[in-house]
Formats: C-alpha cells, structure tokens, sequence
C-alpha cells in the first residue's frame, strides 16, 4: 500500500513536473514569437531602407516587392558621395553633435543641481519659467535667434550651429528630478567629510545619475544629428553645412528622386546615431528603467 | 512679492537681449562683392533638388566659365517652402542673396525686397519678351507688375501605362482626349482579380498636388479662380462644383479612383496597380527608367473641346542692392539663365518645358522629342497654358482645394459645401493676411 501511494506521487510529480516543463515551455515560447514580432515590425522601415539601398531605380518600385535585390547595386554605395560633399557634412555635423552633447550636458548638470539641492529667492518661480520655454515650439523662436545670430555675426558659423543649443530646458527638468531622488542623508554625510558640493556632484551623484546621463547626451547627440531647418537657414557655404541637407540634395520635389542613392545615403548617415545607440545601449535601457518621475 | 520682482528682472532682460539684436542694424546693401578689379561675386539660391538641381548647378557652372568678371556662388536651399522661409527670415535679417530661384515668387512684390524684372527688361534693348509665352509672363507677374522671371515650368498632364491598355484591349496609342473618355477608359481598365470587390488595379488617380488638377479642370469647364481684383475666390461657382462632383463621382460613384490615396498614386502606377495618373509634366524625362513597362502620356484631358493648362514651378527674382554694378550683374545672370540655351539644357535634362514661343520648331527641342517621344504631349500643351493669378493668399487657397478634395473623396461634404468651406477660409485669409514689410 505505501508503496503503491508513493509510485502514485511519484507519477503524478513527474508528470506534474512534465506539466510545468511544458508550460514553461510553451509560456516562454510564446514570449519569443511575441518579442521576435515586435522586434522584426520595427526592424522592417531598417531593412527596407538596406533592401532599397541596392536596387536600381526600376525595381525599386517593382511589384510585388523584392526582399533580395536581384542585381544588387553596391554602385549606389559610391554615386552617393558624388552628390553633395558628405566628407565635409560629416565633419561639421560631428563636430556640431559632440559640442552640443558636451555642452547641454554640462548646463543641465550645473542647473539642475542647482535647483536640485540649493536654495535660493525664486529658486521655484525660476525653475517654472524655464519650464515653460519648453511649451514654445522652434519655429516661433526661428526667426528672433536668426537676428540675434546675425546681430553677432554668427551666420555661417559653427557658433550659430552650437551656441543656441548649449540650454535645454528639458534636460535640466530630467536631471533635476533624478537628482532629487538621492538621498538628502548621502550629501550631509559627505559634507560631514569635508566633500564640497562641487566635488560632491561630480564624485557621487553623477556616477548615481550616469544612466539618465547617458539617455540625456543619446536625446543632444542624435536631436543634433538630424536637425535640419536651422542648419539650412543659418548657413549658406558648402564647408558649414551638416549632413541632413546633404541627404534633401536627393529628393527632387518635382522631378524624380533616385530612391536608391538616397537610401544608401540615409543608411550611411543615420550608422554613426546607432553605434552610439549600442555604445550605451546598457546604461540607456537601466535609466528605462528607473525612469522615476519621484519627489516632485 | 519676491515672486514679481524675478519676473520683473526676467522681463528686463529678455527685453535688453532683444534691443541688443536691433541696434546692431547698420548693413543695407544687400549680398554680393565687388572687387578693386571690378569683378562681381553674386549669391545665389536655389530650390530644386535632384536631377533638376543638378541641371541648375551645370547651368551657373556655364555661365561662370563664359562670364571671367562675373562668379556666381549657387546655394541649394531646400525646397520651395524652406527656401521661402529663409527668403523671409533674410528679409527680416537684412541678409538676403542677389538672385533665387523659388516657388510663387511674384508674391514678394509686395514685401518691397526684390527688383522688378520689368524695368531690367525696358532698359535693355537687348532683350524682347514677346518671344516668351505670355502665359510664363503672367505666371510671374502679381499686382499688374512683371516682378521675376519665367524659369523651371511644368503644365500638368496625363501618364498612362501602355502595358495595361493592352491587356484590357484598349489601344496604347490612342489615351483619353477629354473627360468622358477618361472616365469610359478608367472604367475598362480598374479590375478586382482578388474577388474581395475592391479592386487590385485602379484606373485613375492623381498626384498629391490634388489642387492644381483640380484647378485645371476649373479652368477648363469656365470657372474662374480669382476675381479680378484679387479680394475674393471664385470657385464656388456652378462650373466649378460641377467640376469637383465629377471628381466625388470618380471615387463614390464609377469606383475608378481610390479614395484619398494620392500620396501613393505614384508609387501604385509604376508598380503597375494603376492604369492612368495625372501628374505633372516635371516626371516625365526619368519616369521610364523607372517603369518596368511601356508609359504613354497625353496632354491633360479637356472639358467639352477646351484645353487650359495652369502653369507651375518656380522663377527667377532678383534682390535690392545699393550697387549698380552688382544689380547689372544680377540681371546678367538671370538673362543667361532664361536664354534660349539655358532653356533648351533646362528641358533637355529635366521635365521642365521651354518658355519661348517658337520653341517647337527648335531642331534641339524637337531632338528632345524623338529621343523621348513622353515629352510631345508636354510640348504640345504649350499653346494652351495659362497662368492662375498670383494673389496674396495663394498657398492658403491650395491648402483648401486640397481640402475640399480630401471631404468629398471621403464623403463628409458635398462638393457645393466643399468650395463654399474653401472659399470663405480663403477669403478670410486674404483680407487678414500678414504683409511682410523690410
């Protein structure tokens, strides 16, 4: 009898256990169908821009659409460098993008500690003014900082593609929220130790922050890369302007456009925003993680 | 009151900030150099990308190379809407260039920054307009004054695949003439192969510029678009509704057209879904190394026996300048750009159609024919092009064509409320619209 009971369990645990084994299967299978579905549905736009990067210009309208070029045109690869002088575009779009992102950064960092973790007359008042400019779209301000760029005579410059950009308002709001977060106790044990509150920012809550920091230069890098109107209107020489005027010298508004140099262009434009996608891919999903609005 | 007293000192500076960028005015002269030796560099700017860019850029190239004393610096500027908007904020800026070329031009007559082409062409007796159509010159002319110069054209057109006439037993050779018999072949050639009823293969669509289409079936049919004065729109006229419910009728009625699908309308007719689409003249030069079957064109169908083609593109103007050797210069450029080479380079390598009268019997242009027979119907629409009046609100005005359009293929509006909705938003704009003073 106790043996007959103790066969039975044991049947019934592995198939219990078969049960689960199965379960688990199927549970995490279905997960992956889902996350590979979602994966390809925003991979698509990514892979079509390769595909049509290397067709020639019948098939790229062909129907029903090809997925493998049937005679792949690397020569697109080349024809692109012909049309504008993307060396150049390259070189003053990252030398625009790095100083923003180093910039910005900076004067976030500065200001949101300030309205963070110091008091001052107006701190609040202050702090919701400089909200507020983020309500005020660009092209209401298009035209004011044309004229202030052209009463410094700024106009093709690299200081009229940086200087403008070096406040963001935004930025200042996220870094202020996430310095809120540390504790309060961190900066009076620290300062119990003869830590200044300059060494103290750049000692302890920046290492705390670095996630937030990283998304913030991600936003100023790539928000640079493709800016395109101000760039347009602000310069008018060939040796200042960026790469996101280059890639419109494609499109014709009225002829016709050769979509496949043009996507080749777009593909090898937009390559340097996802290496430093991936660079800081980790750091960037933790702070979407611990994104916390906390402590308002 | 402390919260004040920050506002107060907040506004103070905004307000000094701003000061500081108008009291630093003191440039009047406009762009452009002279050197010790009197050889003049102009600025330049230009809105057409691709091919046509390409052609344009070749062109300054040309002139550059015969002109030792004059160098032009061409800028592309984006399209017509970006390169308007730097147009304006230059104004503003005092930071303007010494030619463009650029979309309804004309319509900066009136913000007082720009040369009448006219008065260059009286004091040059080297130079006749009558050679050129008079519709170009009406194209660019606003207010009762010739301000720019005709450029880049295009009429629109018919584009039809020869493929799929054969195989519905139409005859490739002989495309619809008039309306009736765009609808009679639109409605041999949509076909449902799938069963589900709605059909894989269209007969008819047309380009997103829905407006100008529409506007040429307008003209067509006797409707005005603008009254004389220029105070008010006119298409809410029986003619007009007539022409706009015919249009409903393709998509809610025949079920030739699908509905509010303009956008791809290109992209459906040269993968073969689409029998016929009305475009543009501008494609034609490159749309058969696209196609991967035979296109055929026709010129635009007619209402009745009653062609009018509304032309479109973009023009030549020249800006103010204090000096005189710079504003001949200015002009120099602009005849060598509206010469007869330069036009006949311009239709050779874009879609563009040539201004000058005669230009038909040109053995270069009729080369351009038979090198590429897609091109005939574009040359023979030249005798019927006409010009919409260049008013103030004009961009407003296609916006709500294009609008119109939009509620009828839908079905939220009838046609007659379509226009009436039109023509009071646009007459609103043309009596609030906002001027720009330098």
């Amino acid at each position: 009898m106790n043996n007959r009971t103790e066969l039975i369990s044991a049947s019934t645990r592995a198939k219990r256990k078969m049960k689960h084994r199965i379960l688990t299967i199927l549970s995490d299978g279905l997960w992956y169908v889902v996350v590979i579905a979602i994966a390809l549905a925003v991979m698509l736009p990514f892979i079509w821009m390769i595909v049509t990067s290397l067709k020639g210009p019948t098939e790229v309208f062909a129907y029903p659409p090809t997925w493998i070029p049937k005679d792949p045109q690397w020569s697109n690869y080349i024809e692109m460098w012909k049309e504008a002088p993307f060396g150049r575009y390259f070189l003053n779009s990252a030398i625009v993008a790095i100083a923003v992102t180093i910039g910005q950064l900076t004067s976030c960092v500065l200001a949101a500690f300030a309205f963070a973790r110091m008091e001052f007359k107006g701190k609040n008042a202050m702090f919701m003014i400089f909200l507020s400019t983020t309500m005020i779209s660009s092209q209401v301000t298009l035209v004011p900082t044309y004229l202030v760029m052209r009463s410094l005579d700024w106009i093709d410059s690299y200081q009229a593609l940086i200087v403008p950009f070096l406040a963001n308002a935004f930025g200042v709001f996220m870094l202020r929220q996430s310095f809120r977060t540390v504790p309060r106790e961190l900066e009076e044990a620290a300062k119990l130790d003869g830590c200044g509150r300059f060494r103290f920012l750049i000692q302890m809550l920046l290492p705390l922050c670095k996630p937030i920091l990283a998304s913030q230069a991600l936003f100023a890098f790539m928000g640079n890369w493709n800016s395109y109107q101000w760039p347009l209107i602000i310069t008018n020489q060939d040796s200042m302007r960026t790469l996101q005027i280059g890639l419109r010298y494609f499109v014709s508004g009225e002829g016709s456009t050769q979509w496949g140099v043009y996507m080749a262009a777009a593909l090898v434009v937009c390559l340097p925003v996802i290496i430093i996608y991936f660079l800081v891919q980790k750091t960037f999903v933790e702070s979407m993680a611990s994104t916390g609005l906390k402590d308002i | 009151m402390k919260r004040n007293r920050w506002f107060f000192i907040l506004v103070l500076a905004v307000l000094l900030l701003t000061s500081c960028g108008g009291s630093k005015e003191s440039k009047t002269g406009g762009g452009g150099k002279v050197d010790s030796k009197g050889n003049v560099t102009l600025e330049f700017w230009y809105a057409l990308g691709g091919d046509s860019g390409k052609a344009v850029e070749e062109l300054v190239k040309q002139f550059n190379d015969t002109h030792p004393t004059i160098q032009v610096v061409a800028t592309y500027q984006g399209n017509y809407t970006t390169a308007m908007a730097k147009v304006y904020s230059a104004i503003t800026g005092n930071t303007l260039p010494n030619v463009a070329q650029l979309g309804a031009a004309p319509l900066l007559g009136s913000s007082g920054a720009i040369l009448s082409i006219e008065d260059f062409i009286k004091a040059d007796s080297s130079f006749d307009k009558d050679v050129i159509y008079p519709a170009f010159l009406d194209y660019n002319t606003a207010g009762g004054v010739l301000w720019t110069a005709p450029f880049n054209n295009s009429v629109p057109i018919l584009l039809y695949n020869k493929d799929l006439f054969t195989a519905a037993g139409l005859d490739p050779e002989d495309p619809p003439q008039n309306i009736e018999e765009l609808l009679e072949t639109a409605k041999i050639l949509t076909k449902a192969s799938d069963g589900s009823g709605s059909p894989s293969q269209w007969g008819l669509n047309a380009r997103d510029d829905t407006h100008w289409y529409l506007s040429t079936f307008f003209l067509e049919n006797g409707a005005q678009i603008v009254s004389e004065d220029e105070t008010q729109v006119l298409y809410n006229s029986p003619e007009a509704v007539e022409m706009l419910q015919m249009w409903s009728d393709w998509v809610n009625v025949d079920k030739v057209m699908p509905p509010n699908q303009h956008q791809e309308s290109l992209s459906d007719f040269l993968s073969g879904k689409l029998g016929m689409l009305i475009g543009s003249t501008s494609v034609v030069s490159s749309i058969q190394t696209e196609a991967s079957f035979k296109v055929g064109s026709a010129m635009f169908p007619a209402v009745g026996d009653v062609h009018k083609m509304p032309l479109g593109g973009g023009s030549l103007v020249i800006f103010k300048n204090d000096d005189e050797q710079i504003r001949n210069a200015s002009w120099e450029f602009v005849k060598f750009m509206i010469s007869k080479d330069s036009s006949i380079y311009l239709t050779a390598h874009t879609g563009y159609i040539p201004i000058y009268k005669d230009a038909t019997n040109w053995p270069e242009i009729q080369a351009i024919v038979e090198e590429n027979p897609l091109r005939k119907a574009a040359f023979d629409s030249l005798p019927y092009a006409v010009a919409i009046p260049v008013f103030s609100a004009l961009g407003n005005s296609d916006l709500a064509l294009q609008n119109a359009i939009e509620q009828v293929e839908l079905g939220t509006a009838s046609p007659q409320q379509a226009l009436d909705d039109a023509k009071t938003s646009v007459d609103h704009a043309i009596k609030t619209q906002f001027q720009v003073t330098p």
